[in-house]
Parts: structure tokens; sequence; C-alpha cells
């Protein structure tokens, strides 16, 4: 199972390749030079948090870009082209070519947060702010952001169409990064607000988790246990999406 | 499950490689999901190993969807298949199993090859058997020189014969081919109809899915004609092969001797005639190639020898026409 797995997650790691995703590290090369040279010399002594600020949101928006194209349409385009039909002909099974694909995409995203990762350490490390672990904490907590929001775009692509399911992902970045404020809404609010809003917070995944950027920033120490209980949070809801994808794909007419 | 499929397969000779029994499947249409008319409707065949089985029938016979059936890409709501005695749902049952899609659709980005080999690591070969095979196959369909190219820079026929390829590798024991012959050149057409001949050879089961009687009736073993997800006739055309009916165009008799021998001859009719042309109709080769033989005695110009459609097509065609009628096609 795990070689099978494996084959169709490399497979779609090298499409992405091909796919020229990796010139979005470029675009981040892009923006973390101009946050340097245009938006550092304004702010004297405060470079290293600019350039922390600029490029940890910068990693997150363009790794959110590569979601919305790449994995609210990961399954579905194969199911569209028709690409997938000789590969489930083969001894695959439905729940080893989702995790491969998954997987192959995950892969993806390592590889271009990792380089936007490296670029990020370099432009800090140039600015006199100190660099700490943390730094790098944060870029491993924004990738696996990635993951999970991959994960739940993998899942609205089984229930709706590609833009639907882009749009869904996106919403479900900017209400999970909401979420906490949703709560304090429920517990001020009455009515079907109220509900619906402690509904939100109850079925959906607290995206600020894993945002750790503003301590990077400022300099506040991120300590393991939280990076522990991230981790655990995101493989938790990584599982839920793709189990309740695969459940939907079982059902799939191809 | 229904009672009869389950008896249909409990009588299913071991040796069988494929078995469907009672067979029925319908596609969910609208925002409510209802079910249509089934696309197929209580179907079962065996298949059994070493044979050449095609489905025959018209565009929307349900061909297509029997297919898919077998091979797990859609859900059955009755019926039972097995492979090799395997039940069909079971990943496993696929891994003596090649199919080619009726569109084969691939990964532009990747050459013939790495395509090949992609499917290679999930058929579990070894690195060194991968190689050997993906070379072997792209040899086999006569692709081993455009290796290297890129499947969005392949016309429709280079992607068919490497969707040809990826069927054979993994040495597939049985063989499901969909419409395996669609869009091919009349050379790549040959290319198929010789493969699955050698396939058979090898001792290899095929079930092909095709509309063009002269294709199925060259090559197979059985036919099973579909119309309208039914089956409405399954021959053996080891034993009864398709009659094939001729018209031929020859110059009048000037002797009045042959011209009533002509007319008298009960393996031929004359159909229509002029001071200048005759035309005549015979059913099967044996009764053409007496024709053409007595044509050629008698010092009688052959002007044309149009192939006719078969009782076979007739069977196909028989809820379009009518009833059996010999209707003409273009020659082959």
């Amino acid at each position: 199972m795990l070689s099978r797995t494996l084959a169709v997650a490399l497979g779609t790691f090298r499409e992405s390749v091909r796919d020229r995703l990796f010139y979005l590290v470029g675009a981040f090369g892009v923006v973390l030079v101009g946050a340097t040279t245009v938006l550092s010399p304004l702010t004297v002594g405060a470079q290293g948090k600019i350039v922390a600020d600029v490029g940890l949101a910068g990693m997150a928006l363009l790794g959110l870009l590569v979601v919305l194209l790449v994995g609210a349409s990961l399954v579905r385009k194969e199911m569209e082209q028709r690409t997938i039909t000789t590969v489930l002909t083969k001894p695959v099974g439905r729940g080893e070519y989702l995790l491969g694909k998954y997987l192959g995409l995950s892969l993806t995203l390592a590889c271009i947060i990792g380089l936007m990762g490296v670029l990020y350490v370099v432009a800090v490390w140039l600015t006199p702010a100190e660099l700490a672990w943390s730094h790098l904490v944060a870029v491993y907590l924004t990738w696996l952001e990635l993951l999970v929001l991959t994960a739940g775009a993998v899942f609205f692509s089984f229930v709706a169409g590609n833009a639907l399911a882009a749009g869904l992902a996106a919403a479900l970045f900017v209400i999970g990064h909401l979420l906490r404020s949703l709560h304090d809404f429920a517990a001020m609010s009455t009515g079907p607000g109220r509900a619906l809003a402690a509904l939100a917070y109850r079925v959906l995944p607290d995206l600020e988790v894993f945002n750790v950027r503003a301590a990077v920033v400022h300099g506040d120490p991120v300590t393991a246990g939280q990076v522990a209980l991230a981790t655990l949070y995101g493989v938790g809801w990584i599982a839920v999406f793709l189990l309740l994808s695969r459940v939907v794909f079982a059902r799939k007419e191809l | 499950m229904a009672t009869p499929a389950r008896e249909l397969t409990r009588n299913t000779p071991p040796t069988a490689a494929l078995a469907v029994a009672g067979l029925r499947k319908s596609y969910r249409r609208g925002f409510l999901g209802r079910r249509g008319e089934p696309a197929v409707a209580d179907l079962s065949f065996t298949v059994a190993a070493g044979e050449i089985f095609a489905l025959l029938g018209h565009n929307g016979a349900g061909k297509t969807t029997t297919i898919k059936a077998i091979l797990d890409l859609v859900r059955p709501e009755r019926g039972s298949i097995t492979i090799g005695g395997r039940d069909a749902r079971r990943p496993e049952a696929r891994l003596q199993v090649g199919y080619l899609p009726e569109h084969p659709s691939f990964h532009e980005n990747l050459t013939a090859a790495e395509l090949l080999d992609f499917f290679g690591k999930l058929l579990g070969l070894d690195r060194t058997v991968r190689r050997r095979q993906v070379a072997e196959c792209l040899e086999r369909v006569g692709m081993a020189e455009h290796a290297a190219r890129r499947l969005g820079r392949c016309s429709k026929g280079m992607r068919q014969r490497v969707g040809l390829a990826q069927a054979l590798l993994g040495d597939p024991r049985l063989l499901i081919l969909d419409e395996p012959q669609s869009g091919l050149d009349p050379v790549g057409r040959r290319l198929v109809r010789d493969l699955l001949l050698d396939l058979k050879r090898e001792g290899r089961t095929v079930v092909f899915s095709s509309h063009i009687v002269p294709d199925v009736a060259a090559v197979a073993d059985r036919v099973a004609t579909l119309r309208q997800g039914r089956l409405v006739d399954l021959r053996d055309l080891r034993e009864r092969p398709a009659a094939t009916a001729y018209r031929v165009v020859v110059a009048a008799p000037a002797d009045p001797d042959v011209a009533g021998e002509l007319r008298r001859d009960p393996s031929c009719t004359l159909r229509h005639h002029d001071p200048h042309r005759w035309t005549l109709e015979t059913v099967g080769a044996g009764p053409l190639a007496a024709l053409l033989a007595r044509c050629d005695q008698a010092g009688l110009a052959v002007h044309d020898v149009v192939t006719l459609a078969s009782d076979l097509e007739d069977t196909v065609l028989a809820d379009l026409v009518g009833d059996a009628q010999v209707r003409e096609v273009p020659a082959c």
C-alpha cells in the first residue's frame, strides 16, 4: 500500500514542479527584497520586525495561493480530465490515491515553504535583529496551517465545483483566523447569530493555533508545548478532512 | 444481491477470467438525483481464459458502463462481478488487468516513458522489470521512438497507442479495451487488430468493446450484442461466423450460356442489370471467391466489390432499422 501511495505522491509532486508552482518562491523573493529595500529604511530600528512581518505574512499568503489554485482542484481536476480512470484501474484503492495526492501536494508545499524559509532566514539575518529558533517555528506552523487548509480544500472539492471549493477554502482561512472573535461574539450576542457563531466555533478549525507570527515579530517566546499542541491539532483536523473526503470519494462515479 | 446473480456466479466455471452476473446500473440525474433508465440491465456473461470477447452495440448501448462496472469505476445497483474468481471491487482483483479507456487522457507534462514508469510503480514492479517492460510495451505499440515525447505534444493516435502500452504493462492476464480502434488511422487499426490476435496467441483474455462490426468479426471469439443496456445476442463466432454479404459489379455477359448460369446460381442473386453491367449479391467469403473465379473464367471484367453489412450488424441495428435488412457499409 505504502509504495503505491508514495508513487502517487511523487507523481503529484513532479506534476506541480512542471506546472511551475515553484515560481512562487521567486515572487516571495521579490516581496522580501521589496520589504528590505523600500520599507525598512522608513522604520529605523525596526528593520528586523518589518522583514519578519512581511516575510511570514507573504509566505502564508503565497502558500494560500497554492492551496486555492492546486488544493481545491487536486482530485477533481483529475476526475474532470479523466486522468484518474487509468490510475484507479490499477490495483490502487481510492483511499491510497487520495492520500497519495494529498501527500504529494504536502511535499510540494514543504519544498515551497522550505525554500521561502531559507530566503526568509537570510533576509532576517541580514538585518540587525536577532535570529531566533522561533522564526523557524513560525515557518513550520505556517506550513502546518497550509496542510490543514489543503485537506479542507480537497474535501470541499468533492462537494462543490473547483471555483466554489477554492472560495470555501478561502472562507475557511478567513473564518479560521476570526474564530476566537466569533466565540467572543457568540458570548455577547443573542438569537440566531449567537447560535451560528457558536456552531462555527465548534465545527471549524481554529487557525490562530498556528499563528505565532506576531509573537515572533515582537520577540516573544514560543514554547515547545505550544508547537506540540498545534501539531496534534493540525494532524487531527487533517485526518478529519481526509476521512470525510474518503467517504465522499468512495461514492463518486468516474 | 439478487438470487439469480448468486446462482449464476456459483455456476461460473472456475477457469472464468471474468464473470458478470445480473448487472444493473442506472445513473442519478437532476438536482434530486433520481435514477434514470438503466444504462445496463440484468446483464450476465462469462469470459473464459484465453478468449477474445467483444461487447458490441451502438453508442449508448451500455458497453462503457459495463466496462466501468467491471473496473469498479461505477457502482452497480445489483449484480456481481468477479475477475479470476475475485470480487472486482477489491483493488487486488485488478492486479492482472490492463485497461484502455475509450478516450485515453494522461498527464500532459509527462513523457510516454515517464507515464508508463509511474503505472509500473502502481503495479509494484521493481525498477529493473519496470524499465524493461516500459521499453517492451512502447516498442510493441510502435511508440519506442517517441518514448521521450511529452504526452501534451502527442497526436490522438499516439495517445491511443500509449494507452495500449500502459494496458499491456505488468503482463496482465486480462485486458479490457474500450473502443481500442477509436481515433486510429488505418495503420493503427491494423496494429490493434494484430495486437489482439497476438494477445490471444499468448493465451491472454481480451474483452473489448466496439460498435464497428467488421472490427469485431475480424478478431473476436464470442460477441455479446447489447441494445439499450440489455444483452440481445451472445454468439460464438468460432461456431457461427458472421455472414457478410457482398455486392459484385461485373461487365454484362455477352454469352447467353454464362448469363443463364449466373441467373440460375443459387449462391448469388442478380440485383440489377443493364446492357453494360450486372450487379450481383452473395453472402459469405466462400461464395464470393467462387463467384469471382467464375467471372474470371468467363472473362467478365469485375468493376467493383462492395462489402455489405453482416447479419451480426443487423442484430446491432435491429432497433434502428426495424428488421434484419442488409445495409450497405463502406468496403473494408
